[in-house]
């Protein structure tokens, strides 16, 4: 067996499967991935997370979704709006997620892109929508300073996290309210 | 600006109008955790966890070890389909599975790709007249492409089938003849006891009813197929149970130099002693030098290696797209097993050493179409795979070699 729908592109050039079709984009039908996504909506729906919401914008494979700032953190009170891109091959490669409201946050880069270790490296295809929002709030109570796009408020975060957690609430009042 | 409930609420219609509405319910353990629907032709990974065959398939990373999707435990070998599981919820949930592979099937019509057949299901569902052609060979199923299989998938659809009881017989260990109690699946399918198997496998288990050796470590109880044994047969899981610990205390009783030690104790030993290569072997997989020798996408049809690392056999009799392909193992002990995509490999076909997909080759040859013109490309293509080319980009067509050249550049393109 010789598969196609192989995510590394390094196959495609060498035309080894003779059959001169090109093998990306991958097997992974859109109707497949779009009935995916479709059942976790209906998931969603059904069971949302506490303080998250999300649902598609216009398209299936484009969504936004918010979640409130969890009480205690320092975005608390805030209202955060991201959008998810799903891939066409999801799920067997990660949703992005990028947010759209400004955040100071060592885990969220200045562009909204949020590196999460379950988005990139450790992404599976038992993960849904719902696992990723959780883990997107979750972020807010603990970020991970060690894994950071930001080092700047990575560095603050660890020296000085009073100021840091003044200044996220400061971002927090400003752009997220 | 909408919000997002609005949007949920207008999407759905709007897309699949019908679809998943008047989806009929099936039993929520059989659900597949990659594609969210009824588990279709599942496989059972050695960590014992079930996905469908496709799922698991397009989720295998195909250059390095890939992972299971629930526990993350690192795997090589793509196992076969669990016949036993499948004929299960063929059973018990027919309508739903009906229309899996109805959805399936048309899928795999779109990728000229099929995944293997089982002949039992022909016989059962004769009437359905759909089935005779998954068997077929793809010639087959390319005369009968015009036939469309949309208007045959609708009535089929809207037919009711009946759930069957399902009996003792169907969930029996294939060793013990007696009912399962903690099925555990090996790579080439067949499902045992775990404490069976336990009993008579030495360093590598090896399948006594296929005779295919399980590669890899000891797999773990298929605890789907555990929790559903025991369901639907209480009262014979109970009995099973109440033997196998009246047995391990017997054998306490007559001491440890008893020669037969008891099922349940070998069942410890077994995995300990596996679990202890397990790791060793997973981490030799990463190794560097390996990578250059694996065959990028390329999976052995006999143990399901993927990729395959070091030589690869490729046969030059089967026509198939996805073509039929073995490991040097594999190789030398002539297997006669099927191939992973019901190629129609037969023993009398001639195999030929292929490195064309090979890690270090892709790079080199990289190198080569950047610099060198596109006639040389397809010249060195032509030179060293023949039977892999089809005739297409040698012999004639300008369109079929500008289709192949647009590829490369796009492929260069994109990657750099």
């Amino acid at each position: 067996m010789s598969s196609k729908s192989l995510s590394f592109s390094g196959n495609s050039g060498c035309g080894g499967d003779g059959s001169g079709v090109r093998p990306w984009p991958s097997s992974t039908s859109v109707s497949a991935s779009g009935k995916r996504i479709q059942k976790e909506m209906m998931e969603f729906n059904a069971d949302p997370p506490s303080d998250c919401s999300a649902g598609p914008k216009g398209n299936l494979y484009h969504w936004i979704s918010t979640i409130i700032g969890p009480p205690g953190s320092p975005y608390e009170g805030g209202i955060f709006f991201q959008d998810i891109i799903f891939p066409c091959d999801y799920p067997f490669k990660p949703p992005k997620v990028v947010f759209k409201t400004r955040i100071y946050h060592c885990n969220v880069g200045s562009d909204g892109n949020v590196s999460l270790d379950i988005l990139s490296r450790s992404w599976s295809p038992a993960l849904t929508i719902t696992n990723v929002l959780l883990a997107v709030k979750s972020m807010f109570t603990s970020p991970d300073p060690y894994n950071s796009p930001v080092p700047n408020i990575a560095r603050l975060y660890l020296t000085d996290k009073a100021k840091h957690d003044q200044i996220a609430a400061e971002f927090t009042r400003r752009f997220a309210r | 600006m909408m919000t997002s409930d609005e949007g949920a609420a207008r999407i759905p219609s709007a897309i699949f109008p019908s679809e998943i509405s008047l989806e009929e319910s099936y039993n929520s353990s059989f659900e597949c955790c990659v594609c969210l629907d009824l588990l279709y032709k599942p496989v059972v990974l050695a960590c014992g966890h079930a996905s469908c065959f496709w799922c698991v398939h397009k989720a295998m990373h195909g250059l390095r070890a890939s992972h299971c999707a629930i526990c993350r435990r690192p795997y090589i070998h793509f196992p076969s389909i669990c016949e036993l599981l499948h004929l299960l919820i063929l059973k018990m949930e027919p309508t739903a599975y009906k229309r899996r592979e109805i959805d399936v099937l048309e899928e795999e019509r779109r990728l000229d790709i099929f995944s293997p057949h089982f002949d039992s299901l022909v016989s059962e569902n004769a009437s359905s007249g759909i089935l005779r052609d998954v068997g077929g060979c793809s010639e087959n199923l390319k005369d009968r492409g015009n036939i469309p299989s949309k208007r045959v998938g609708q009535e089929d659809v809207s037919r009711c089938y009946d759930r069957k009881h399902i009996s003792t017989d169907d969930v029996l260990c294939a060793m013990c003849k007696q009912l399962l109690f903690q099925p555990a699946v090996l790579n080439c399918g067949h499902v045992f006891c775990a404490s069976c198997l336990a009993s008579v496998a030495g360093e590598i288990p090896k399948c006594l009813v296929c005779k295919s050796l399980h590669p890899g470590p000891f797999p773990n109880v298929c605890l789907d197929l555990d929790h559903l044994v025991e369901e639907q047969f209480p009262t014979e899981y109970a009995m099973r149970r109440v033997k196998l610990q009246q047995l391990y205390k017997e054998n306490l009783q007559c001491g440890v130099d008893d020669p037969s030690v008891s099922e349940n104790q070998n069942v410890g030993i077994v995995s300990k002693k596996l679990a202890s290569s397990e790791y060793l072997e997973e981490s030799h997989l990463l190794l560097d030098e390996d990578l250059f020798n694996a065959h990028v996408g390329v999976g052995c049809d006999s143990c399901g290696v993927y990729p395959i690392i070091g030589k690869r056999y490729k046969c030059k009799d089967c026509k198939e797209a996805i073509g039929f392909d073995l490991c040097e193992p594999c190789y030398n002990t002539s297997s006669k097993r099927p191939g992973r995509f019901n190629q129609q490999h037969r023993p009398d076909h001639q195999f030929e050493l292929d490195d064309s997909h090979m890690l270090s080759r892709i790079f080199m040859q990289r190198s080569t179409s950047m610099e060198d013109s596109v006639q040389d490309l397809s010249d060195y293509d032509s030179m060293n795979d023949p039977a892999d080319q089809n005739g297409a980009i040698i012999i004639n067509s300008d369109g079929n070699i500008n289709s192949f050249v647009d590829n490369n550049d796009g492929d260069i393109g994109g990657s750099n």
